[in-house]
């Protein structure tokens, strides 16, 4: 068994001249949850549908929990779940009948298929709604009526694009906790979104993708990190006077810490070079110059200022943006 | 409601149709250009062409017994041959084989001298003439009896036979006419034969075509290629419904036909079933085949009126293949449909066995064959087309 349930190499996909995803390379981790993070157009949609056998690559290879995608497609399904808005249930049956159809079609014993509905529906609070059609469900219960038709298999991997997309905040909330829960049971999950919020609160890894490229694959912090080299440390300390604020500043400066001090409404904000120890250092030269701390907070880049930075700032996202809207 | 809200509402609708109908290049391509376009060319060039004449009986082959042999009955003979309605006539002394050659497509009709022709006609008498025709063919049996009818109304036997009458010293003679034989259908028999076959291929090619085109507009075929389940078992179990579907609608066009219409098949249960399904399998790989083209709804649709015109005009429903020329009978002879007909009219109207059609259960075997292999091809092929 490979210790990585999804290996990419120079995966590519070319739609006559327009390339939609170029030479992705890239690898996860069995039980990651692993984000796919990027504007609409792109590539990220391409790339799931590559790994679940939907389109063919134009160039490249992807092995997925073993399986070459191109050679072993039959085997790739049968390991994977998809949730897309391009990949349905059908409206005119069940969600239950639904269930039982892909349980068959997935070849799962009846009794076994059976327990395992029960278990989906109960899990998904569907049992008063399991009679009813897909196509009577609102949005969110769609969704997870989908995602219950994608786990029945138990698959190794689950591809969830853009599946917050039209969700109501507590149910996208709840997804992304169940998703979570996935993934510590073992199942390899990668989550392709365009809302910059959701990768930081749950994935392992974020890759970000841009153009159908993967600029940079890290973990939400080393992604925030990697494009700024500044933290910021806010205390709330009331009455500092100036002579105790040039001290702390004259302090900083003898740590080799460069730092921009403002002060203000009782809170002092230093924005400095970033290192382990800011926070303790701050603290330590407010507490030498006797000033009094009530809060101590520390604030990093955000997600989508790392996006932006990496992705070539925001006049090129508009650029990338219009382009796609005309595409489309 | 008041009219111009119901009036700006119809307008908003049809706006609404409008411009999704041009976003629709296959829609606009079949409707506006090929349909008018291909229909007006081949039914055109069907018909002739305005200036030139076209005698539907000309080649026909139709066989003429002379019992009589007289200079009577060789006047009518050279009367016909030298015509230019039948070329293709051919002389038999045998009455009966030429009678069982009908509904073999060797013998289109059966034109029987009797003894005694010329002696009846100079015995002042009306003389009597036989056609038999193979009724499977109601178009051709009727325009060959027509157009015969009309030589043998300027058939004058005071010319013809004159110089015989003069040496028999009779003055005056009588005409000539025609007796026609063959089988009388129970009333909805020919009806049964279209019906059958029409069912089969309007509902068949919808269910097959209109349903994979809403599996694709809808997600669930996506769904589909996402599991394990290979391309031709989805070709198979939709093949495997529709076939349930046909067998039921062959009970009900049966049933109504036989107990409401009173038709009465020359034929048995099964072999009706089995062309009935024949029928509905050609139709199906056909519809396997328009899916794998990324039709939308709305083109098949516009297709299913094409293959209703292509029935009509081509396929013997309406004119028998036999009256077509040039590139309209070449189109009838290429349609598996037109052997469907034929097939169910010689079992149902002449009880003739099934695997003695082997010319059209061949064509229509053939058809289907390639039609799903052609089908599962493209759908392989177009995979990734069917779902982006």
């Amino acid at each position: 068994m490979p210790e990585e349930a999804i290996t990419t190499k120079a995966l590519t996909k070319s739609f006559g001249r327009f390339t939609a995803v170029d030479g992705l390379n890239v690898g996860v981790g069995r039980g990651e949850l692993f984000g796919l993070l990027g504007p609409n157009g792109a590539g990220k949609t391409t790339t799931v549908r590559m790994l679940c056998t939907l389109l063919e690559p134009t160039r490249g290879t992807a092995n997925v929990v073993g399986f070459d995608i191109r050679d072993q497609a039959a085997e790739v399904r049968r390991h994977i779940g998809v949730v897309s808005d391009g990949v349905s249930l059908y409206r005119d049956l069940t969600i239950e009948e639904n269930l039982r159809l892909f349980s068959t079609l997935y070849d799962i014993p009846r009794p076994k298929a059976e327990a395992r509905i029960k278990e989906l529906l109960d899990m998904f609070a569907f049992r008063e709604k399991s009679k009813r059609l897909v196509s009577a469900l609102s949005t969110g219960w769609a969704k997870k009526a989908m995602i219950c038709a994608a786990l029945l298999h138990s698959p190794e991997v689950l591809y969830l694009d853009e599946v917050t997309s039209g969700l109501d905040p507590q149910s996208a909330i709840a997804l992304q906790d169940f998703t979570k829960k996935l993934c510590e049971e073992g199942v390899t999950v990668i989550w392709t979104t365009h809302y910059m919020g959701e990768p930081e609160k749950i994935c392992d890894r974020v890759g970000i993708m841009f153009a159908g490229r993967l600029v940079q694959v890290g973990t939400p912090n080393e992604l925030k990190h990697s494009v700024s080299e500044l933290s910021m440390v806010e205390v709330e300390t009331p009455d500092l006077s100036k002579a105790q604020l040039d001290k702390v500043k004259t302090k900083l400066h003898a740590m080799n810490i460069v730092c921009k001090v403002k002060y203000a409404d009782s809170k002092l904000q230093i924005s400095c070079e970033r290192t382990e120890t800011l926070a303790e250092d701050v603290a330590s030269a407010l507490l030498e110059v006797g000033a009094k701390i009530r809060t101590i907070n520390t604030k990093d880049p955000t997600l989508e200022e790392a996006f932006i930075a990496l992705t070539g700032g925001e006049e090129e996202i508009d650029r990338f943006l219009e382009g796609a809207e005309r595409k489309a | 409601m008041s009219s111009v809200k119901f009036l700006a509402d119809s307008i908003a609708v049809a706006r609404n149709e409008l411009l999704q109908f041009r976003r629709n290049r296959s829609a606009i391509l079949i409707s506006l250009i090929v349909l008018p376009l291909f229909f007006t060319v081949s039914l055109g060039a069907g018909q002739g062409g305005a200036g030139t004449s076209f005698s539907p009986t000309a080649d026909i082959p139709i066989a003429f017994v002379d019992n009589d042999n007289t200079i009577a009955s060789m006047h009518l003979l050279q009367m016909l041959t030298s015509s230019p309605d039948f070329h293709n006539l051919i002389q038999s002394s045998n009455e009966q084989a030429s009678i069982a050659e009908l509904g073999t497509k060797r013998i289109y009709a059966v034109i029987v001298v009797p003894k005694g022709f010329q002696n009846d006609l100079a015995a002042g008498h009306q003389a009597e003439i036989t056609l038999y025709t193979d009724d499977s063919e109601p178009g051709v049996s009727d325009q060959i009896m027509s157009t015969l009818t009309t030589y043998v109304q300027n058939f004058d036997p005071n010319a013809e036979v004159q110089p015989l009458l003069s040496q028999l010293q009779r003055q005056s003679v009588a005409g000539v006419g025609i007796v026609r034989k063959g089988a009388v259908f129970a009333g909805f028999n020919i009806g049964l034969t279209v019906v059958l076959a029409v069912v089969q291929i309007f509902a068949g090619f919808y269910e097959i075509a209109g349903g994979m085109s809403r599996e694709r507009e809808e997600g669930t075929y996506a769904r589909l290629l996402v599991t394990p389940v290979p391309t031709v078992s989805i070709v198979l179990g939709k093949t495997i419904f529709d076939t349930l579907l046909s067998i039921i609608r062959t009970f009900i066009v049966l049933g109504i036909s036989i107990y409401g219409y009173g038709a009465k098949p020359n034929t048995d249960f099964f072999t009706l079933l089995a062309l009935s399904l024949i029928v509905a399998f050609v139709t199906m790989g056909l519809g396997f085949v328009a899916s794998a083209l990324k039709l939308g709804q709305r083109a098949v649709v516009i297709i299913e009126f094409f293959l209703i015109l292509f029935l009509f005009a081509f396929s013997g429903l309406i004119i028998d293949n036999e009256l077509l020329v040039g590139v309209s009978q070449l189109i009838g002879k290429a349609l598996p449909f037109t052997y469907a007909f034929d097939a169910l009219r010689r079992t149902v109207l002449l009880g003739r066995p099934l695997l003695s059609l082997t010319s059209d259960l061949e064509y229509l075997i053939g058809s289907t064959v390639v039609f799903y292999a052609a089908a599962f091809v493209l759908l392989r092929i177009s995979r990734e087309r069917l779902i982006t």
